[in-house]
């Protein structure tokens, strides 16, 4: 039987379609290569999985039997500098 | 017993295969998967955040290039 396309996509994180919306979202008028777009995507990959890794580390040093949205929040903020509000984590903060 | 569902947003990166590289990952540490989605959630929201910095950059840098072709 032929494969579905489905298990041939099945390990594809980000698509072209949803890449190329975030590049109009950014600029209308920007034009990406080819090999562009393909670094892109294997950047996404590599980010998702280390952030995964990060966040494993963080669960575990807290003894934690799974990975909590705290983790992946608290890898963001100290080695990306990255904010994320409004994932149900929100605290004061100064 | 009753059931709510909320629409979720679409995720930016597939839902099915995110899911799956998580539970790998997770495994591989010797953790167990999450409750929920969330944390699958706020690491493709990341990864838009991610990239669309650098999409931004490339858009400088290419801008940048055009110009000094001009001079």
């Amino acid at each position: 039987t032929p494969a579905k396309p489905q298990t041939v996509l099945s390990d594809v994180l980000l698509s072209r379609p949803r890449l190329h919306d975030l590049v109009r979202e950014v600029d209308p008028s920007e034009q990406l290569d080819e090999e562009v777009e393909e670094i892109l995507v294997s950047l996404a990959d590599e980010f998702v999985e280390n952030t995964v890794n990060a966040a494993c580390l963080l669960a575990k040093h807290r003894k934690a039997t799974t990975v909590e949205v705290k983790d992946v929040q608290l890898h963001l903020e100290r080695n990306w500098n990255m904010w994320t509000p409004g994932f149900g984590t929100d605290e004061l903060r100064p | 017993g009753t059931q709510i569902r909320s629409v979720k947003d679409e995720l930016f990166l597939h839902a099915g295969p995110l899911h799956q590289k998580i539970k790998q990952i997770l495994a591989k540490h010797g953790l167990d998967e999450p409750p929920n989605s969330d944390v699958a959630a706020m690491i493709s929201h990341a990864t838009q955040e991610r990239l669309k910095d650098i999409i931004e950059k490339l858009a400088v840098i290419s801008e940048h290039r055009q110009d000094m072709l001009k001079l």
